[in-house]
């Protein structure tokens, strides 16, 4: 039988009862679409995760003070102050290495930002006139921290976009004098939005030299320093001149950590594509118990179409042909409930990128193959019971109605 | 006693008005034997649903044991057809999963009396029509006078005014046929009216009384001697 | 009708077709497993984390200097304008309803001992540490009730610390370099392992005073307060802010109780827990178009019953009844048969592998059961309604 033939056949019969194939395509096209949707979820996430990544700077390299023996990283990672801290001038050995670009050394800490009668606390950054570049921020007013020598301490400050609307509102900022704990800082800069990033509200920063930051805080050590390398090839290199430069000038002790950026993302890749294929497999089980639902009723469309088949048997169609028109039939519901799951799919996801725009909401390619390709199978592997049953039927017994 | 006064029964075809009814005024007694005849369209087998309670008359008053069940709601009539009325079926009706006592069983399950009472009347009956036998047979599993027997037990285990039988020998060879209609006849001796529809002159005119029909209404009405 | 009437007549077509009420069935077991499956793991998980998380009692309070927050860990730790004191420790001691209260800080610094040396966790803490944290010393002691200003120079050595640094050897007694100042081992406390993600065994403990001058800090990172178990929570919450404000001039330090934060952390798992299963309620949701679907055929199959039915005097209601039971004990039955497969294949995941924490309450699994009956009942009134207004004249004429 030519294959056309055999499809109009299947058509043909699937048409003859019309809310029962309907439903069954209901049921693969939910499957289908779920799958759809949630690894379109899944995959935002991850994209917008990788995006965050790439907006704190590229070919970062992040050294980090204390180390333990047990894990890389450990809770001392949370406290500036340890017996050998990263002072600036280690900071300014790093910057001499080849491989590295720049260099944006960091402390952090917070105080309380007040002008006039208003006042809060913030979180203050200490930094240098680098990491404007290295952390991909740009300017909104005014100019950010003043280059030249990083130990000096001068009284100025860049303050994030949303601390200048609550500070000054529309006034202008740049020139202004504001207090930092019990010192004097002139505004000479303001950060555009910048938004969330990794936790750390940009916005409601205020950015000092990180020399004054020193003297505000009562500290020599460092946060972090901010290495960016001077392209991809040389990440690892700069990860290793850091960490040889560290290991000279604290004599000999291995007591810094350093980690390159892309280690980190590519972990969060791995285990966000890891949980998109995990939450697409847990949906992909309704696929199966569409599959089960095709084989109950094509076992029930074998005992109804008994006489049918017998006709069929007795017209000299072989048992191979029998078998075939069911895989088709099969074949053709899995197909249309597929494309109807796709179209739902895609609409869906569609929606939800319109609720959460921050959200790049698409569906990943293989997850769309994935899942067609299962729910075909799925319906052509549950299909193979009642096509066996029907292709052996008897004949005689099969035009009598037995 | 059954009396249709002035009955009649129209149903709405696509967008014309059919008459299946016209004007029907009937009167059967309580152990009458009746059989209606007369050619397909003449109006027999809604004749049978209406008095069946199956139907509802478009027009007229029927009157069931003196009481009106015209315009009874479907609970009503549902009670009444219950314990009031037994069906014979030409194609027997049987429920192919129950066994032949749980099929004689069905009408007192649906009018929920206790199973003890069921288990007594539904041996009574299975001897009485010899199928003690195969009380716990399949209807698939039974011949078709048998199954048509099983039927007449289920009818009647209700005891019911009236007995309506469409075309009762019509899926019977000849000999089980009669059998089945003896049987059915046997059953005037306990008061039941009896109906038979029925295109069979030979089996219409046993009847006692025997009525034909003809473009929805009555065109013959006459009383044979037994 | 007779209950057990009404169940014999639908379990009469339940069994009449076996292999299609099993696999009816199958779709609603299936989806049922997988849910009950989810929230085992979910559940597990979240005693387990709850476990860890009370490993130190639930009756703390921490309070941290600074007020700005970012990501959960108070960024005024690093180096804030105001700082937490010894005296405020002190202050807080006083209070009604205290059971201790612990200084602490913490840092990075290298122990040498015996030419061997190794980089550890420095924990700085208050005489009253073991007891607030239900740690205990294993061997020797705590450093004795003393002043904490002007705590000696003791340390305890964590497990592993000891294990590494003096393996076999007895530890009490000696004199340990710790960031270049000597300190005498006077305990080794019991191993605790690792507590959400701080290895408390590498580590060594020294007084708070003794570490803040050692990691050259001014002020503590945290106080944690242990008060009693019969008061609430909020009430001390008061109490320490009212004092610590009193101290300080303003509020310029951030309370964290115990109890919410693992409650916090309770709602988030759960939140979890239940997305999860919604994602396996995407079976249940195909399983109830597959009643759906089967129950349309039957009807549509025993047309010419249900007229006979409706012949022999049944109600509406009752061919409604009849055939919504069919659907709810497809269900209902499939429903039992994934519960025994979800647990099943949960317990099994656990003895596989004995990390992965499950648990299923009986809650859950009532629950699943009844969100399987509410699937056949709803997937099954629509076809039940469909079978109950036939007409009983066509119903019976039905090929």
């Amino acid at each position: 039988m030519k294959l056309t033939d055999t499809l109009l056949f299947a058509s043909g019969s699937l048409r003859g009862s019309p809310t029962r194939t309907l439903l069954m395509i209901l049921a693969m096209s939910i499957g289908v679409a779920s799958v759809v949707v949630l690894t379109a979820l899944g995959e935002g996430a991850r994209r917008y995760v990788v995006d965050q990544f790439a907006s704190l700077g590229t070919n970062l390299v992040i050294v980090l003070p204390g180390r333990t023996e047990t894990a890389g990283l450990g809770p001392g990672m949370l406290v500036g102050q340890i017996p050998k801290e990263i002072t600036l001038d280690d900071a300014e050995a790093i910057a001499a290495s080849r491989a590295v670009k720049r260099i944006a050394p960091l402390t952090v800490g917070s105080a309380t930002l007040s002008r006039d009668a208003l006042n809060r606390d913030v979180v203050v950054l200490g930094s240098t006139s680098d990491l404007l570049e290295v952390r991909h921020m740009s300017m909104g007013i005014g100019k950010f921290l003043p280059a030249g020598d990083i130990h000096e301490s001068a009284s100025v400050c860049v303050l994030g976009n949303q601390m200048k609307q609550e500070l000054f509102g529309n006034e202008q900022a740049v020139g202004q004098w504001v207090r930092l704990g019990d010192r004097r800082f002139r505004v000479i800069g303001v950060l555009s939005s910048q938004g969330e990033s990794m936790g750390m509200r940009t916005d409601e920063l205020v950015i000092i030299p990180v020399a004054s930051a020193h003297q505000l805080f009562n500290t020599s050590g460092l946060f972090r320093v901010l290495i960016e390398a001077k392209n991809r090839d040389f990440i690892e290199q700069a990860k290793r001149d850091a960490e040889a430069i560290m290991f000279q000038r604290h004599a000999g002790e291995k007591d810094v950590t350093v980690i390159t950026q892309d280690a980190v993302l590519a972990t969060f890749d791995r285990i966000l594509t890891a949980l998109t294929m995990a939450v697409g497999g847990i949906a992909a089980i309704s696929l199966a118990v569409a599959g089960v639902l095709i084989m109950n009723v094509m076992l029930i469309a074998v005992a109804q179409r008994v006489k049918e088949i017998g006709l069929l048997k007795a017209l000299g169609a072989p048992p191979k042909q029998i078998r075939s028109l069911f895989f088709a039939e099969a074949a053709l519901l899995s197909s249309i409930g597929s494309i109807a799951g796709l179209v739902l799919g895609y609409v869906g996801s569609t929606i939800i990128g319109q609720v959460y725009p921050s959200l790049p909401v698409s569906p990943p390619w293989w997850a769309v193959i994935a899942a067609c390709g299962t729910a075909l199978g799925t319906g052509i592997l549950f299909s193979v019971w009642p096509a066996r049953r029907a292709a052996r039927l008897d004949p005689v017994a099969a035009l009598a109605g037995r | 006693m059954i009396e249709l006064q002035n009955v009649s029964r129209s149903f709405t075809v696509g967008d014309q008005q059919v008459s299946a009814l016209r004007d029907i005024d009937l009167r059967l007694d309580a152990g009458e034997y009746i059989s209606v005849m007369g050619p397909s369209g003449s109006g027999k087998s809604t004749l049978l649903n209406l008095l069946g309670l199956l139907d509802r008359p478009s027009s007229g008053t029927y009157l069931l044991d003196g009481g009106n069940v015209t315009d009874l709601t479907d609970e009503q009539q549902a009670q009444v057809r219950r314990e009031k009325i037994g069906f014979v079926f030409q194609s027997f009706h049987l429920v192919p999963r129950l066994t032949a006592a749980q099929n004689v069983e069905l009408p007192m399950i649906l009018a929920g009396i206790a199973p003890e009472e069921r288990k007594q009347r539904v041996e009574v009956l299975m001897q009485n029509y010899g199928l003690s036998a195969r009380a716990d047979h399949r209807p698939d599993q039974l011949s078709g006078g048998q199954r048509q027997r099983v039927a007449i037990a289920r009818a009647t285990v209700m005891k019911p005014t009236v007995l309506l039988a469409d075309e009762p020998t019509g899926n019977l060879d000849r000999t089980t046929g009669w059998e089945v209609l003896k049987l059915l006849e046997g059953l005037l001796e306990q008061g039941i009216t009896l109906v038979v529809v029925t295109h069979d002159a030979e089996i219409g005119a046993r009847a006692h009384r025997q009525i034909h029909m003809l473009d929805g209404a009555i065109r013959s009405d006459e009383r044979h001697s037994a | 009708m007779y209950y057990r009437d009404f169940l014999t007549l639908t379990t009469s077509s339940f069994l009449a077709a076996r292999m299609r009420s099993f696999l009816t069935g199958l779709g609603i077991a299936i989806g049922i497993a997988a849910v009950i499956l989810l929230t085992s793991i979910g559940e597990g998980l979240h005693q387990f984390v709850l476990q860890e998380f009370s490993q130190f009692g639930t009756n703390i309070i921490s309070i941290q200097p600074g007020k700005t927050q970012t990501q959960g860990s108070n960024v005024g730790v690093f180096g804030s304008s105001r700082q937490l004191s010894l005296e405020d420790a002190d202050a807080l001691r006083r209070l009604p309803y205290i059971e201790s209260v612990n200084p602490s800080v913490m840092g990075n610094a290298e122990l040498k001992f015996n030419g061997k040396t190794r980089r550890t966790t420095v924990f700085g803490e208050g005489r009253e540490f073991a007891q607030a944290f239900t740690m205990k010393v294993q061997s020797g002691t705590f450093w004795p009730d003393a002043d904490d200003e002007q705590a000696r120079a003791f340390v305890v050595l964590g497990a592993k610390v000891r294990q590494e640094l003096f393996a076999g050897q007895n530890p009490l007694g000696e004199y340990l370099r710790v960031g270049g100042q000597r300190y005498r081992v006077i305990g080794v406390m019991e191993p605790k392992g690792q507590v959400l993600g701080m290895d408390l065994d590498d580590a060594v403990y020294i007084p708070a005073a003794r570490a803040m001058e050692l990691l050259n800090r001014p002020g503590l990172m945290e106080i944690q307060v242990a008060y009693r178990a019969d008061v609430s929570a909020e009430q001390v919450t008061r109490l320490i802010k009212d004092r610590m404000i009193e101290r300080h001039g303003r509020e310029d330090f951030t309370l964290i109780s115990q109890e919410e934060a693992l409650e916090v952390l309770g709602s988030v798992l759960n939140v979890l827990t239940f997305a999860v299963a919604a994602l396996g309620g995407i079976s249940l949701l195909v399983g109830a178009v597959g009643i759906l679907t089967i129950m349309t055929m039957a009807v549509t199959e025993r047309t010419a019953e249900i007229g006979l039915l409706r012949a022999l005097g049944a109600r509406e209601n009752q061919v409604l009844m009849l055939f919504l039971g069919e659907a709810i004990m497809l269900s209902a039955l499939g429903g039992i048969m994934g519960l025994l497969i979800g647990v099943g294949i949960a317990q099994g995941l656990h003895l596989l592998i004995p990390s992965l924490p499950v648990h299923t309450p009986w809650l859950y699994a009532v629950l699943a059961e009844l969100t399987a009956v509410t699937i056949g009942l709803v997937a099954g009134v629509a076809p039940a309604m469909r079978a109950a207004r036939l007409d009983p004249v066509e119903a019976l004429h039905a090929e």
